[in-house]
């Protein structure tokens, strides 16, 4: 059995280098692993299949052949550099805390950690932050991860959320297959949410989805009438949370449910992440959906 | 049914202050600052009614607000308890009691008083909300001992302090009072309940007692089918005097109540806690007898007697108290015409010589023998008709009957007034106008006695002396003086006897001499009883009581009651009641009176003085109270009358009394203890639910 040391997102933050945290956290995740880190290149033997016409002849196994008089051809593991994108949801709703840090730190640290690890991995990285628009985008490249960090760490709270005109616009920037990692709170109709991420699975990239919330936002622990003010629009409506929660649970569980349905059934990777989850747990996710994504065949 | 109505309505709209917890719990108090939240899609979607908004939460803490201003208000109303089954029927239903509580002596026997007391609760208890009750005590007299109240504590208190006294029983007053009382209430309904042992002796049957019209008159009677007592009714002394020294000799009246005869009852005498004699007597049922006991002698001093006889369940009337002193003879000068053996002086010398109560030390001295050394110690001088002394004799004497003296002139065939000096003129009470002869036919006869003086009324009742045979043959016609009076009159008007007040003192003047020779009266058995009363009131003589009755007062700066003159001029006096509590009076402050409550002897001592009592009292109960023969209530039912009331059937308002409102409106006090808990109570809840919103 596996066991890791996670690390509270909460004293990450006392960490003000961005990449200090991301190598904080990816090696001590990857140490905590006991495997080499570069796990995932293309050195690694696979299988071996039968020879077909347009095959590069280089990639045939002679040895095969000599003991089979057979032709074979080798079949090795994913290719190196991959692109990883991370597009981080930078709107207002991000910008919410209950207690501890705020989705979008959390998202920073998760695309810094991401980005970094996958760095580690050879692939190239680039960033996307987005509200209802695309805000800032760098494209993916092996030399772009300091860059990267550099914008995650500038990024400031921008403001409404959609994913569609922003995904769309990813989607047709991207020339390259990519994973991409959506960080997001995705305070849209699952409909909504699916559409604009098939624009990016439409084009040949493995979508994974990093759905954040705060704890608060999950069981809606409010006491007493409120007036709720809406991050994004400012919008106030008066609320009894005694009254609503029960409703308020119903509606998210099944926001969730029927996003992760519709992503499951979409073949994309969802994770429900919330603010108090260590991020290594969340790297280990990304991992374990790495390792399978990288077989190439 | 108890039902409400408000002194002060106005404050109930303070009512409305209600509202404010419904609208708190209602509208539920929402932060100052909003809570920002990351998106409202999902809290947009739920739907946000108005009445589930309405819907009223934290129940508890919502009843006890609203509950303790609903105290508040109706506290600062002042809430009135009305009995509303009262209300429709109180104009029929509510009752006046007057509650008459016998404390006369005869209650004392057996358990009457305890019984009468029980009675008396079970009435107070039995009272409803709108019943008033007046309890009134009687004996002799009667009095309330409370104003008409509901207040049944109230009423159950008077009764617990009641105590049984020591008066005879007398109905009237008692009934007198209720009827007053019950003509002044205002219930419809009036209830005079007598709670008594019905003595037949405090029955008037002469007096009419009226109640109101619808007036009812309910009677708890204590009495037993048989009462068994005995009492010494009285004990009167004989005196008897030889040379210097008097003796008494008493005899005592016992009565047998019961219907048991009783043999061979020892009855003692005791003086001055002594005893000095015992006598047997058998009594028949129902009867009386007397037993007299040796005669004993008399000091100076006042000597206190107790009679008594049997045991039974009345025991103060078997006992009978008095006080007995030697008499004190009222001195008298008698100046006649001539020597001792004469005629003249006779009758008059026989008539006081065989007085006894009180006796008479008379002097007798001729006009010639008359010095100014003879008036010093008298109390009544008689000029037995003689002239009036001229000179300083007369001045003197006119001097001694100015300062209270009594003075007799007896006018007979040698006192010629027509002679007499400026003083005699002036002391006689009448001019003299002549004699008249009526010898030639037969004398004349008195047709006129005053029998309201003083002096004369000894003589009122029947057989208790005959003027009219007495026949009068000459006499003085006598010209009354403005300020004169007469006492007796012949039958041709003219007066025989007539009286003038001189100064402090009295002069009455005899009209037809004393001796036998113008009139027949010395023959006459009335003479020695006339003489001796005219002497009698002439001296202002007045016989000392040897015992009073329980309920009477003494007057101690009265001098007839033996005290001395001391006792008269004394600044503080102590008097000692049989029960030894003391009690200091100061008669110049004019608290002289002393109330004889109880039997026993009271000794009145001057403050400072002596041991020796001043002056003794002797105090008995009232004899008739002895006698515990009952009433028939058909008798009592019979005497009384109904008169037409104005308020008689005539039902009106019921009108509570100061302190019966006071008492319906006390609810306040409860409201305002309830809301304060109330409100206590919603601190607490408040700061839990406030802590557990946290």
């Amino acid at each position: 059995m596996r066991t890791y040391g996670f690390l509270d997102p909460v004293v990450l933050a006392r960490i003000d280098n961005l990449e200090l945290l991301a190598r904080t956290v990816v090696d001590g995740f990857i140490n905590g692993l006991h495997r080499s880190p570069y796990l995932g290149l293309s050195i690694d033997f696979a299988e071996h299949r039968p020879y077909m016409p347009g095959d590069d002849i280089r990639r045939i196994d002679w040895r095969v052949f000599g003991r089979t008089d057979r032709f074979y051809v080798k079949e090795f593991e994913a290719d190196t550099n991959a692109n990883f994108i991370a597009i981080l949801d930078i709107s207002r709703s991000m910008d919410y805390t209950s207690d501890g840090i705020s989705k979008l730190d959390y998202g920073r640290y998760l695309a810094a950690c991401l980005s970094y690890f996958s760095r580690q991995q050879r692939d190239r990285v680039g960033l996307v932050t987005i509200d209802s628009d695309v805000v800032e985008m760098v494209p993916p490249s092996a030399k772009h991860l300091d860059i990267v960090l550099h914008t995650i760490d500038r990024i400031s709270p921008g403001g409404r959320g959609e994913l569609e005109v922003p995904l769309l616009k990813i989607a047709e920037a991207i020339k390259r297959r990519s994973i991409v990692a959506l960080i997001s709170d995705l305070y849209q109709e699952p409909s909504s949410v699916l559409r604009a991420l098939k624009y990016l699975q439409n084009k040949g990239n493995d979508v994974l989805v990093f759905h954040v919330l705060d704890r608060a936002e999950i069981d809606f622990p409010f006491e007493g009438a409120v007036n709720m003010e809406d991050l994004e629009s400012g919008e106030r409506i008066p609320v009894v949370p005694e009254r609503q929660r029960q409703k308020y649970l119903e509606l998210m569980r099944a926001h969730l449910g029927e996003i992760a349905r519709l992503l499951a059934e979409s073949r994309m990777d969802y994770f429900l992440f919330d603010t108090s989850q260590p991020l290594d747990y969340a790297l280990f996710k990304y991992l374990s959906r790495r390792e399978s994504l990288s077989r190439v065949r | 049914m108890i039902g409400f109505s408000f002194l002060a309505p106005v404050f109930l709209i303070g009512a409305a202050a209600i509202a404010i917890p419904v609208l708190v719990h209602l509208t539920h108090r929402q932060s100052k600052d909003a809570v920002r939240f990351p998106s409202l899609m999902f809290l947009a979607k739920i739907p946000y009614r108005a009445r589930r908004r309405q819907r009223i939460r934290h129940w508890p803490l919502f009843l006890m607000r609203s509950l303790a201003l609903a105290l508040l208000v109706a506290a600062f109303a002042r809430p009135l308890l009305e009995d509303v089954a009262a209300s429709a029927g109180a104009l029929v239903s509510a009752r006046e009691l007057v509650i008459l509580l016998d404390r006369s002596h005869s209650m004392a026997y057996g358990n009457r008083w305890e019984r009468a007391l029980a009675e008396g609760r079970e009435i107070v208890g039995g009272m409803g909300a709108d019943d008033r009750a007046t309890l009134v005590l009687f004996g002799e007299r009667a009095a309330a001992v409370s104003q008409s109240t509901s207040d049944r504590a109230a009423l159950l208190a008077a009764l617990d302090a009641a105590e049984l006294g020591y008066e005879a029983t007398r109905y009237g007053p008692a009934l007198q009072l209720a009827r007053e009382i019950v003509e002044r209430a205002d219930r419809p309904r009036k209830e005079v309940v007598l709670i008594s042992d019905l003595q037949r002796t405090g029955w008037d049957d002469q007096q009419v007692i009226g109640l109101p019209e619808g007036a009812e008159l309910t009677v708890v009677d204590l009495s037993e089918k048989e009462a068994l007592n005995l009492s010494i009714a009285s004990a009167t002394a004989t005196r008897s005097r030889t040379a210097d020294r008097e003796q008494a000799a008493v005899t005592a009246a016992v009565n047998n109540h019961g219907t048991a005869a009783i043999e061979g009852l020892s009855v003692r005498l005791l003086v001055d806690g002594q005893e000095v004699g015992v006598e047997k007597i058998s009594l028949a049922p129902r009867s009386s007898g007397r037993v007299r006991f040796e005669p004993f002698n008399l000091p100076g001093r006042p000597l206190s007697g107790v009679v008594r006889a049997g045991d039974d369940a009345l025991p103060e009337d078997n006992e009978f108290r008095f006080v007995i002193a030697k008499s004190d003879p009222v001195s008298v000068l008698m100046v006649g015409s001539g020597a001792r053996s004469g005629t003249g002086n006779l009758y008059l010398r026989r008539a006081l010589e065989i007085g006894t109560e009180p006796g008479f030390r008379l002097t007798e001295r001729s006009l010639s023998q008359l010095t100014l050394a003879d008036l010093g110690e008298q109390r009544v001088v008689i000029l037995n008709d003689v002239s009036y002394p001229a000179g300083t004799l007369g001045r003197r004497l006119g001097e001694f009957v100015g300062n209270g003296g009594g003075l007799l002139m007896v006018l007979g065939r040698r006192s010629r007034p027509e002679g007499w000096p400026t003083e005699g003129l002036t002391l006689l009470p009448a001019k003299i106008g002549g004699t008249t002869d009526r010898s030639a036919m037969g004398g004349g006869t008195l047709s006129y006695v005053d029998y309201d003086h003083p002096g004369l009324e000894l003589f009122q009742a029947p057989r208790s002396g005959d003027f009219s045979a007495a026949r009068f043959f000459r006499y003085h016609r006598l010209e009354l003086k403005d300020s004169a009076r007469a006492l007796a009159s012949f039958d041709d008007r003219a007066a025989l006897l007539a009286e003038m007040r001189h100064g402090q003192g009295t002069v009455i003047v005899w009209a037809s001499g004393l001796e036998n020779f113008w009139n027949d009266l010395p023959l006459q058995p009335v003479f020695l009883p006339l003489i001796q009363q005219l002497v009698n009131y002439l001296a202002r003589y007045v016989e000392p009581r040897s015992w009073y009755r329980v309920g009477e007062v003494l007057d101690l700066s009265d001098g007839s009651l033996g005290g001395g003159a001391a006792l008269s001029a004394a600044a503080e006096l102590v008097v000692r009641r049989p029960s030894g509590e003391r009690v200091l009076l100061r008669p110049e402050r004019e608290s002289h009176y002393l109330a004889l409550d109880k039997p026993g002897f009271h000794e009145v001592r001057v403050a400072g003085g002596s041991g020796e009592p001043a002056l003794t009292v002797a105090v008995n109960m009232d004899p008739l109270e002895s006698d515990l023969a009952a009433l028939d209530l058909e008798e009592i039912v019979g005497t009384l009358t109904y008169e037409g009331g104005e308020s008689a059937g005539t039902p009106s308002p019921v009108q509570l009394s100061a302190e019966e409102r006071e008492r319906r409106q006390g609810l306040w006090w409860y409201l305002l203890v309830g809301a304060g808990i109330l409100l206590l109570s919603e601190t607490y809840v408040s700061n839990r639910l406030s802590r557990a919103g946290r």
